[in-house]
C-alpha cells in the first residue's frame, strides 16, 4: 500500500515537471508549428549551468534561475528571429525539425567538449532530507522541483489569460493572419512565444539539476516522453499537454512497480502509438492538431 | 560484375536532346567504373573497410530517400529499420541456421511487415507526428534491445556468424562485402529510378509538393505514402542486414542510434533528395568526413558539433542539396531553360500535339501519365478510357 502511495506521489511530482516542459514544447508548436527537438537539450544545458553556477559561487542552484531564465528567453527570441524564420514556409515543419535537431547535437557536443561526458550532480546540504506523507517518503528536492514547475506553470497561465501580451500570443496561435489584421505584430509575438518556451526549459533544467545526475546525452531520454506527451495531449493545446503529462507521468510511476524502470518508460511510446491509431489529433487537441 | 552496370540503362524521353542522353550514359559508366575499381585502387585494407562503410551509408541514404525524397516526409529514425534488419538477420541465422543471405532477405521482409502498422500510425497525420514517431521508435527500440538481454544479447551486444568461411581473410572479406554493398545499392537505385518515372512516383511527388491538392486530384495519398514507407523500410533493413553480416557484431547503442538516422538525412539532403544520385554523393562526402573526424578526434564529442553545424548549414542555406545547386550553376551557361519540372514544356507541347484535339480538359491526367507511357495509345485518358476503348473496338 505504501509502495502504491509512494509511486503515486512520485508520479505527481514527476508529472509536474513533465507538464512544465511539455507546455514549452506546445508554445513553440503553437506559435510557429515547430517541433522543437532541442528543447530537452536546452533542459540539460540549464542543468549544467546551474551546476556550474553552484560550483563557481557556492550559492544555491535556485539562484541561477535569475541568470538562466532571461538568458534562455533571449536565446529563444534569437532562435526564432534569426534561424527559424529563415526557413521556407512550405517546408517549415520538416526543416525546423532538422534545424532544431542540429542545435540539439551542437549543444550535446559542446557540453561534452566543455564539461566532459562524466556524470554530474549538485551536492546540496538538504539533498538527503525527506519527510513522510501517508507513509510515502517525499524528498525535499523533489518537492522543490515540483513547486518550481507549478509556480512557473501558474505564471504562464496568468500571463496567457490575463495580460494583453498573452491575448496577442493566443491570437497568434489561433489564427496568425487574423491576428496580423487587427494590428498584432505576429513576428515579434512569435519570437517572445519562443523565448517563453525556452524559459520553461531553463526552469525545468534547474529543477532537474536539484535531484538527479545528468550527462550530455541525457536529453534523448527526455525528448521521447515529452514528444509523446504533446501528441497524446493534442499538438498545440497547453491544458491538454499538462493533463497528458500528469496522466502519463503517474502511469509511468505506477508501472514501475510491476515492470521495473526500463520497461515502464515504454509506456510513453505505447501511449503515443495508441493515440495515433485511435485519435491522431490527440485527446485534447482541436482543429489545429488535425492538420499536422 | 553484373550489379553496378544494372543502372547503366539509357534514359531516353527524360533528357530531351540526344547529347544529354549520351552524357548521362557516359556519366553512369564513369560512376560505375569508379565504384567498381575502388577495391583494386585502395592502398590497404583499412581504406577498403572505409569504402565498405561509405557504401553501406550510401545504401541506407538511398533507401531513406524512398520516403524522404518522394514524399518529403523526413524520418529521423530510419536507424530503427537498419538496426532491426541487422538484428533480425543475426537472430535468424543463430536460431534457425538458415543460409545467411536468405536470412538477410527474410529479415528485410519481416521489417517491411513491421513497417506497415508503424506507417499506418505515423502517416495518419501530417509531418510533425511522423517525425515524432520516427524518433520515438528509435528510442523505444534502444530500450527494448538493451533490456531484453536473453534474446538480443542486451547491452553486451550480439555476435553475428560470418557468412564466409574462416579461410577467407580480412581484406578478401572487405572486398567481397564492398561488391555486395555496391550490388544492393544498384538495386535500390534501379527501383528508385523506376518509381521516379512511374505514375506512382508522380503521385508521391505530388504529395511532396502539396498534399491537399494531390488528394483532391484523386491521388490515394495515404496508400501511396504507406507503400513508399514500406519499400524504404525494406531496403533500409537489407542495408542493415548486410552491414551486420560484414561487421559481425551488433550493439544496440550503435544500431539504434539517432545519429545514424540523422546521417541518412544529412547525406540525402546534402546530395539532394530529388535526384537519383544525391544520397550517394552525400554519403561519399559525409561518410568520408565522419571517418576522418573519428580518426582525427577520436573519443571527443567534437564530431557531434561538426555534424550539427553541417546539418544546420545545409538546412539553412542549401535545402535542395548539391546536385540541384550544381545543376543550376551549369544551367546558367546553357541556353535558357524555363522549367525545372520533371516534364519540360517541350515534352508537354510535343505530347499535346501527338494527342491532337482529344480531351483537352483532362487536368492532371496526361501530366502524371506522360513520362511513364509516352507511346501508349494517346486517346485513352484515365477517366474515360473504358468507354472509349469499347467504342473503338465496336
Amino acid at each position: 500500500m505504501s509502495l502504491l502511495v509512494q509511486s503515486l506521489v512520485l508520479g505527481v511530482l514527476l508529472g509536474g515537471l513533465y507538464a512544465l516542459l511539455a507546455a514549452g514544447l506546445t508554445l513553440y508548436f503553437g506559435v510557429m508549428r515547430v517541433v522543437m527537438i532541442a528543447h530537452s537539450a536546452f533542459l540539460i544545458l540549464a542543468a549544467y549551468l546551474a551546476w556550474w553556477f553552484t560550483n563557481q559561487t557556492g550559492l544555491d542552484p535556485l539562484f541561477s534561475l535569475v541568470l538562466t531564465v532571461p538568458l534562455f528567453f533571449g536565446m529563444g527570441v534569437f532562435m526564432q528571429r534569426v534561424l527559424i524564420s529563415r526557413l521556407r514556409p512550405a517546408t517549415l515543419t520538416m526543416m525546423s525539425v532538422l534545424l532544431t535537431f542540429s542545435i540539439a547535437l551542437v549543444i550535446e557536443g559542446m557540453l561534452g567538449f566543455v564539461f566532459s561526458g562524466t556524470q554530474r550532480r549538485i551536492r546540496l546540504d538538504y539533498g538527503g532530507a525527506s519527510f513522510e506523507v501517508l507513509g510515502a517518503n517525499v524528498a525535499v528536492v523533489k518537492l522543490i522541483a515540483f513547486g518550481l514547475a507549478v509556480v512557473s506553470l501558474g505564471a504562464l497561465f496568468l500571463l496567457m489569460k490575463k495580460t494583453q501580451f498573452g491575448q496577442s500570443l493566443r491570437a497568434t496561435i489561433q489564427h496568425p493572419d487574423a491576428a496580423r489584421l487587427i494590428g498584432i505584430n505576429t513576428d515579434r509575438v512569435a519570437g517572445y512565444g519562443f523565448g517563453l518556451g525556452l524559459a520553461t526549459a531553463a526552469v525545468g533544467g534547474t529543477a532537474l539539476a536539484l535531484d538527479s545526475t545528468f550527462y550530455p546525452s541525457l536529453h534523448w531520454h527526455w525528448i521521447g516522453p515529452l514528444m509523446a506527451i504533446i501528441v497524446v495531449g493534442g499538438l498545440g493545446s497547453i491544458p491538454g499537454a499538462a493533463i497528458a503529462a500528469m496522466v502519463l507521468g503517474m502511469g509511468q510511476a505506477l508501472l514501475q512497480i510491476p515492470l521495473g524502470t526500463t520497461w515502464a518508460q515504454t509506456f510513453f511510446y505505447v501511449a503515443l502509438f495508441v493515440t495515433l491509431m485511435v485519435r491522431p489529433q490527440g485527446f485534447f487537441g482541436g482543429r489545429l492538431a488535425q492538420r499536422f | 560484375m553484373p550489379s553496378a552496370s544494372d543502372t547503366v540503362t539509357p534514359r531516353p524521353e527524360h533528357a530531351g536532346s540526344r547529347r544529354t542522353t549520351l552524357l548521362r550514359i557516359v556519366g553512369l559508366v564513369v560512376l560505375a567504373a569508379a565504384l567498381l575499381s575502388f577495391p583494386s585502387l585502395a592502398p590497404n585494407s583499412f581504406i577498403l573497410s572505409v569504402g565498405v562503410v561509405i557504401m553501406s551509408y550510401a545504401v541506407l541514404a538511398t533507401s531513406w530517400n524512398f520516403v524522404g525524397g518522394f514524399t518529403g516526409y523526413i524520418s529521423l529514425g530510419h536507424a530503427s529499420y537498419s538496426g532491426l534488419g541487422g538484428y533480425a538477420t543475426a537472430l535468424l541465422i543463430i536460431h534457425t541456421d538458415v543460409n545467411p543471405w536468405l536470412a538477410m532477405l527474410a529479415a528485410g521482409l519481416v521489417v517491411a511487415a513491421l513497417a506497415v502498422p508503424i506507417g499506418i500510425a505515423s502517416l495518419r497525420v501530417r509531418g510533425a507526428s511522423f517525425v515524432i514517431v520516427s524518433i520515438a521508435l528509435v528510442l523505444i527500440l534502444l530500450l527494448v534491445f538493451q533490456s531484453w538481454g536473453s534474446f538480443t544479447g542486451g547491452s553486451n551486444g550480439l555476435r553475428v556468424p560470418r557468412p564466409f568461411g574462416t579461410d577467407v581473410l580480412r581484406p578478401e572479406q572487405h572486398e567481397r562485402f564492398y561488391y555486395l554493398h555496391v550490388a544492393l545499392l544498384a538495386v535500390a537505385l534501379l527501383v528508385w529510378w523506376a518509381i521516379d518515372r512511374s505514375r506512382f512516383g508522380m503521385g508521391l511527388k505530388a504529395i511532396r509538393e502539396d498534399e491537399d491538392k494531390a488528394q483532391s486530384l484523386g491521388v490515394p495519398t495515404f496508400t501511396y505514402k504507406l507503400i513508399a514507407f514500406v519499400v524504404s523500410a525494406f531496403f533500409t533493413a537489407l542495408g542493415g542486414g548486410l552491414y551486420a553480416l560484414w561487421f559481425g557484431f551488433l550493439d544496440p547503442i550503435f544500431q539504434f542510434s539517432i545519429l545514424v538516422g540523422s546521417y541518412m538525412v544529412l547525406m540525402s539532403l546534402l546530395g539532394g533528395i530529388r535526384s537519383l544520385f544525391g544520397p550517394l554523393l552525400g554519403a561519399v562526402i559525409v561518410g568520408y568526413a565522419v571517418e576522418y573526424f573519428k580518426n582525427e578526434y577520436g573519443d571527443t564529442q567534437f564530431h557531434l558539433v561538426a555534424m550539427g553545424l553541417l546539418l544546420a548549414l545545409v538546412v539553412l542555406f542549401m535545402p535542395d542539396g548539391i546536385i540541384p545547386a550544381a545543376g543550376s550553376l551549369v544551367d546558367r551557361f546553357r541556353p535558357e531553360r524555363s522549367s525545372i519540372r520533371e516534364v519540360t514544356q517541350a515534352d508537354l507541347a510535343e505530347q499535346r500535339r501527338t494527342e491532337g484535339g482529344s480531351g483537352r480538359s483532362r487536368g492532371a491526367g496526361p501530366g502524371t501519365d506522360a513520362p511513364a507511357s509516352p507511346t501508349e495509345s494517346p486517346s485513352a485518358s484515365p477517366t474515360d478510357s473504358p468507354t472509349e476503348s469499347q467504342g473503338a473496338r465496336s
